[in-house]
């Protein structure tokens, strides 16, 4: 292969200076692909490592893109991809003609928002007590007991979710029955959903985010906080006035990785613990189990597709306007 | 006095926040030895006042069990080995100051996770283009470079002083060479860490197999726990036949008794998970 590359190359600086004559546009397109010649070639070695991460790249990240066309295509399975015919902006109309497209973009907005607002908030708060703690152990233990419902996969918290809210057997009813209270089917109850799914949501990634924080605390330079102590401050303002003034940036940065991702639900979460179970669909369908079902169940190629590009352009759009933003306010946390 | 009862406070919060942490485990384990009559008359409990292995021994009397634990090891030893020898390498080239495209190349790895190609192309890709549709490769080849992850390694491959590499050089070692012979093992603690992130990403992982398998023979165990839960014929699908017993199935028993094994791995791995994950995120913190 180094051969190869070396010849090309050669052959390229003799044919060099004819063509500087002709046209100089090619010249320097000619001189940049020598270059870029130049560089694989002393480089090859390296270039080969990376060449299974970029046809990984190529092959599961790129060229599905081209899967957007079937948003504006009749696509029959038949003639392929490239084979069926043009239908124009029809997938879209029957998308956005019907009301779902509404609920859907409102749920996953709104119960990102919740997911964030407490997902990020009981985080802080958590972090911040568990570095109160002066038993090692004892935080140790706790930080354990946290983190672990981070590990499992949303099949089996859906299974520990059925446990807890089953209508007859579900701990939660045995337990208000217990206190005389009435049962709930929670099941088929979608008013409950936002705030369910927001402390099922809670309860999985507190411990994770809790260690970023941890970590960020742990950062701040402990004079901080002997000065304050000598000035008798208590734990409480050295929270307010220390702790959280300094890990604000850290809180930023997880907010904005998160708002910059609203538009994606999380797929494995909703559709493991709700299903297919179309009472809740009110509060709970988003844009993702909405495009899932319109694929896989009623094989509704053309408009799963519009969803999908409906979606990852407001993605794509959310972040370059927060990106914008962010860049106004403070250059050196824009991401691009 | 006023921090006495704040602290009084801190230790109260973060004790009833990690109970609730931790009882759906607790439960879930006790709940599994459970008879299917005690279960169906007292609801699910946390207190065990019963012992049966009635739920395991139906379990594994049948095949389906053996058959998803053999997948979801295949899919995540495979799986974890490739995706550290794709990832690990890429992550160097990106992190290489002798590279003049590391940029554009971090570019190109960066901008898909800004804009993906959506759930209608990647299935296309797998099902209709590869042909990947109930193969193993269909749950083993999508996982194999995370984004997040090459970065986690590029960060780390950056600190590490570029005097060895020019040592190595100069000793006549090629930069592949170099690469494995002496950058991997001083990276072995980040690669420990990300190693475990894909691990559990493949072992948790039941979208693909949602998507790609509809045979049973393939299903893992996450995709088992699902069918125990929907699946109305729970008797033929753990036995792997139709074969019809007389006595009752104690289905829920059955459903929490797969969950367990299922997270048993995890909770026996636990220690080790905490520590590397841990290691791993704050790397990823400090570093921003």
């Amino acid at each position: 292969m180094s051969e190869a590359n070396v010849e090309m190359e050669d052959g390229q600086e003799e044919g060099e200076p004819v063509v500087r004559q002709s046209n100089c546009e090619t010249i320097e397109r000619k001189g940049e692909i020598t270059e870029m010649v130049n560089e694989l070639a002393k480089n090859r070695q390296l270039y080969l490592l990376a060449v299974p991460g970029l046809l990984f790249l190529l092959i599961f990240a790129y060229v599905p893109m081209f899967g957007h066309v079937i948003a504006f295509k009749k696509f029959n399975s038949l003639k392929g991809l490239w084979g069926s015919e043009w239908v124009g902006l029809d997938n879209f109309k029957f998308f956005f003609m019907g009301k779902d497209w509404i609920t859907v973009t409102f749920n996953t907005i709104f119960l990102n928002s919740l997911f964030i607002v407490f997902g990020i908030g009981l985080a802080v708060v958590l972090a911040i007590f568990l570095n109160e703690m002066r038993s090692v152990l004892y935080k140790r233990l706790m930080q354990s007991a946290i983190f672990m419902p981070y590990f499992i996969s949303w099949v089996v918290v859906s299974m520990m979710a059925l446990a807890v809210l089953g209508t007859t057997e579900g701990l939660l009813n045995r337990t208000l029955e217990a206190l005389g209270f009435e049962r709930v089917a929670w099941y088929s109850t979608p008013e409950a959903w936002p705030a369910i799914l927001t402390a099922i949501y809670v309860w999985k990634t507190s411990g994770y985010y809790s260690i970023i924080f941890l970590a960020a605390i742990a950062a701040i330079p402990p004079d901080y906080y002997e000065s304050a102590l000598i000035d008798g401050a208590s734990r409480l303002r050295m929270i307010f006035h220390i702790t959280l003034p300094l890990i604000r940036k850290t809180m930023m940065v997880l907010v904005l990785l998160a708002v910059g991702r609203i538009f994606y639900g999380d797929f494995g979460m909703v559709y493991g613990i709700v299903g297919d179970n179309g009472m809740l669909f009110s509060t709970t369908d988003i844009i993702d189990t909405y495009s899932y079902r319109a694929l896989r169940q009623l094989g509704n190629f053309g408009m799963a597709s519009a969803i999908v590009l409906y979606q990852s352009f407001m993605g794509l759009m959310t972040i370059v306007m927060f990106n914008w933003i962010v860049r106004r306010i403070d250059r050196d946390s824009a991401i691009f | 006095m006023r921090d006495k009862w704040f602290i009084g406070f801190v230790y109260v919060f973060v004790t009833v926040f990690a109970v609730f942490c931790f009882l759906p485990f607790w439960m879930v384990f006790v709940d599994s030895f459970a008879t299917e009559s005690g279960l169906r008359e007292k609801g699910f409990h946390l207190f065990p006042t019963e012992f049966s292995l009635d739920a395991y021994t139906f379990l594994f009397s049948g095949g389906q069990v053996y058959s998803s634990y053999a997948v979801s090891v295949t899919v995540t030893a495979i799986g974890t080995i490739g995706a550290m020898i794709v990832s690990s390498s890429y992550a160097y080239v990106l992190a290489h100051r002798k590279v003049k495209y590391r940029n554009i190349l971090s570019f190109l790895t960066y901008f898909t996770m800004l804009f993906g190609a959506g759930l209608v192309g990647f299935y296309m890709l797998i099902a209709n283009w590869l042909g990947l549709k109930d193969t193993i490769w269909a749950l083993i080849l999508p996982y194999l470079l995370n984004p997040f992850y090459v970065f986690i390694m590029v960060s780390y491959f950056r600190d590490i002083p570029y005097e060895l590499n020019e040592a190595a050089l100069i000793d006549g070692c090629g930069e592949i060479r170099t690469f494995v012979r002496i950058i991997l093992p001083i990276a072995k603690p980040v690669l420990a860490t990300v190693g475990l992130f894909y691990a559990l990403q493949y072992w948790n992982d039941w979208w693909l197999a949602l998507l790609f398998v509809d045979d049973y023979r393939l299903h893992p165990l996450q995709i088992m726990i699902r069918q125990l839960v929907s699946n109305l014929n729970v008797q033929s699908y753990i036995a792997g036949s139709s074969t019809s017993y007389t006595v009752t199935i104690p289905s829920t028993g059955i459903q929490l008794a797969t969950v367990c094994i299922t997270i048993g791995p995890i909770i026996a791995l636990y220690p080790i998970l905490q520590r590397y994950y841990t290691k791993g995120l704050t790397i990823g913190a400090v570093k921003g």
